[in-house]
């Protein structure tokens, strides 16, 4: 769980921090927010990286006239590369490249037909189904010998 | 489930139940000798696999602490975590794609055929590859390798349909499906391939060759067999007269266990196997056991690696089907004229997004890794496998300062990149694009080497038990009764895939056991 000391607009800046971390334009906010949250669910057991968290999203906000929510994409980009290499954000894109990557949605967003063993494999389901490249040979008709 | 007293002195110990922990066990077994394996971690089936890759990896990868330094780029993207092996029943043979090449009878000479490479310590093998030639059948044979001895080769997926199309165009030979220890076909009581991925998840279908499927279930009919999971050794013990007596290992409940033993056989991986070595060191074995030489733990291998993908116009949907199932073999040719000794093979990979998002750039973020993933579809995906340089300072030493749950020292593993890797790297990924090229990538991404898979050396076998220290069988040259049974034994790691080849050393360690050794050791 969340730490009561993480307000809804820390949240909201840290959304948008996932989303400018890994700027998918054909992404729904949803997986954005479900990475967002276990970032702050790490944080609820991690005392050293909750503080590191709230200052470095308070830190955010304070980078340009409006919060970091409110920024275009290509500003919230260049002000998040100002924290490149920063505990903070690096603790984030530890977490974020995991979680967001292992969301269900995004791998149908990717076309990933992920886990198949209960539908009995891609055997009947496509696994050779490419059809722009001849069928190559699957055998090498003599051994090398060097 | 068969189970031998801690005080029975005529058991074998097999540490450790991977490639060569699990096979020299069941040959063991077959020749009616009492044998106690020990694995470290839990004994995980087909039913508790996950296909979902950081689960499974959080299930069954190898995550207590070790260190690293030297130059390599794996201290760098993953300090903590040197290796990717497993840690449970079965070993990494549970993680492993099947790719099956036999070592070139050159590889077994790499120093005379390579010469004096400033900064190696390169050493030719004590045996030639016409001996080990009937136990590459045996192994063969034992795993059911596709190609070979009559099973059917895999057929072609999404993935070997675009490596496969531009290895012919850009005039390659030797490519193939195969040969894979994954059936295409049910052999041995186990069932053909599903094509359903995540053999490095485990294979929940069985499908593949693992001592967790084949081997130990095997040695378990014969009776002979007391598998004990979750037992963590800790030390190997020996009397006044130089001989392993047996082990202690810290058992599921935290409780430290001697189990006495005839014969010691360890096989914890290159890593954990010469750790063990060096936490067993005593008055008679100040600098570890069997390390007269000073040898355990150096020249750590782990293959010169890297991964090339290609990315098209069209969908490749390089997940459909087996991880990894097909080779390119032209470039593992004896050819010094490439700017480096040794060859290396290309094969193809697969990874999910949550690997790939991962791996392809460790530690980036913004445009340049999600307009990656955001061609995933498109994605085609090979791995560069290579033989790399053995040098005496790549070593796996006792961490100063690290220890792990029961107090022990980890393994710190220090490797620093060869010149000759680097220049074999660089030969490969740029060989490897071109393959995709020849096929109309629109762009190719070069991956940088992952955790290690392939653990090699550091217990290395000589001729003369100053330059190793493991003898032709892999018996230590320093203690009659203890044997390494895993790649550590490795004296140089040539360019194929290393389980086949460890497997083969097993199945001739235990008939050398068994056969030599019966009288005077049981």
């Amino acid at each position: 769980m969340g730490s009561t000391l993480l307000t809804a607009q820390h949240r909201q800046t840290l959304v948008n921090v996932v989303y400018a971390a890994f700027p998918h334009r054909t992404f729904p906010r949803g997986p954005y927010e479900r990475a967002a949250d276990a970032v702050i669910d790490q944080a609820g057991k991690d005392p050293r990286f909750l503080a590191q968290l709230m200052q470095g999203l308070t830190d955010l906000d304070a980078q340009r006239d409006v919060p970091f929510a409110e920024l275009d994409a290509d500003v919230a980009a260049a002000v998040l590369r100002g924290a490149d290499g920063t505990p903070f954000l690096t603790a984030i894109v530890d977490s974020v490249v995991v979680t967001l990557y292992s969301d269900p949605e995004v791998w149908e967003l990717l076309g990933y037909e992920g886990p198949s063993f209960d539908k009995g494999g891609y055997l009947h389901r496509g696994f050779d189904d490419l059809d722009w490249l001849p069928d190559p040979r699957i055998e090498h008709e003599e051994e090398m010998t060097a | 489930m068969t189970r031998f007293e801690y005080d029975d002195s005529d058991v074998v110990v097999v540490v450790g139940s991977g490639a060569g922990g699990g096979t020299v066990a069941n040959e063991l077994c077959q020749r009616g000798f009492k044998t106690v394996v020990l694995e470290a971690g839990p004994h995980l089936t087909g039913e508790d696999y996950h296909q979902d890759e950081w689960p499974a990896f959080g299930q069954m990868a190898w995550s207590d602490p070790r260190t690293t330094s030297g130059s390599w780029q794996v201290a760098t993207d993953f300090p903590g975590l040197p290796a990717w092996l497993v840690k449970a029943v079965g070993g990494t043979t549970t993680h492993w794609a099947g790719a099956c090449p036999r070592f070139k009878a050159h590889e077994f000479a790499a120093r005379s055929t390579y010469g004096d490479l400033d900064g190696a310590s390169l050493l030719d093998w004590p045996i030639a590859l016409s001996e080990l030639a009937p136990y590459y059948d045996k192994a063969e044979i034992k795993m059911g390798v596709t190609h070979r001895h009559g099973r059917p080769p895999l057929p072609a997926n999404n993935n070997y349909k675009v490596f496969a199309n531009g290895a012919e165009k850009l005039g390659y030979r030797y490519y193939s499906t195969g040969p894979y220890a994954t059936n295409a076909e049910p052999y041995d009581g186990r069932p053909a391939s599903i094509q359903d991925g995540f053999n490095f998840q485990g294979d929940k279908n069985g499908s593949k060759w693992s001592t967790l499927v084949a081997e130990l279930p095997k040695a378990e009919k014969t009776g002979n067999l007391d598998l004990r999971p979750d037992s963590h050794v800790a030390q190997i013990e020996h009397d006044a007269t130089g001989r392993a007596t047996g082990v202690l290992y810290v058992d599921r409940n935290g409780t430290l266990r001697r189990q006495r033993a005839a014969v010691v056989c360890v096989a914890g991986n290159s890593i954990e196997t010469p750790r063990l070595l060096l936490l067993s060191g005593s008055a008679q074995h100040p600098d570890g056991l069997a390390n007269s030489s000073g040898q355990v733990g150096r020249n750590y291998m782990r293959h010169t690696t890297g991964t090339v993908w290609g990315q098209f116009d069209k969908p490749v949907k390089m997940w459909r089907g087996e991880t990894m199932a097909g080779v390119i073999a032209d470039e593992s040719r004896l050819d010094t004229d490439r700017g480096f000794v040794g060859g290396y093979y290309m094969e193809t990979i697969s990874l999910g997004p949550a690997f790939l998002a991962k791996f392809i750039a460790p530690g980036r973020w913004g445009e340049p890794v999600t307009e990656l993933l955001d061609g995933y579809r498109n994605t085609a995906g090979m791995w560069i496998i290579g033989e790399d340089m053995p040098r005496a300072d790549n070593r796996v030493s006792l961490s100063g300062e690290t220890v792990d749950q029961h107090g022990l020292p980890v393994a710190n593993v220090h490797f620093d990149d060869h010149p000759n890797d680097v220049a074999m790297r660089r030969h490969g990924q740029r060989q490897g694009a071109a393959v995709y090229n020849a096929v109309g990538a629109q762009k190719t991404i070069e991956t940088p080497p992952y955790p290690s898979t392939h653990n090699l050396g550091t217990c290395r076998m000589s001729q003369r038990p100053r330059d190793g220290v493991v003898d032709r069988f892999g018996r230590a040259h320093d203690v009659p009764n203890l044997f390494i049974s895993d790649g550590s034994v490795f004296t140089t790691g040539a360019a194929a895939n290393p389980t086949l080849t460890i497997v083969a050393l097993a199945t001739r360690q235990a008939e050398y056991i068994a056969t030599e050794l019966h009288k005077t050791l049981t």
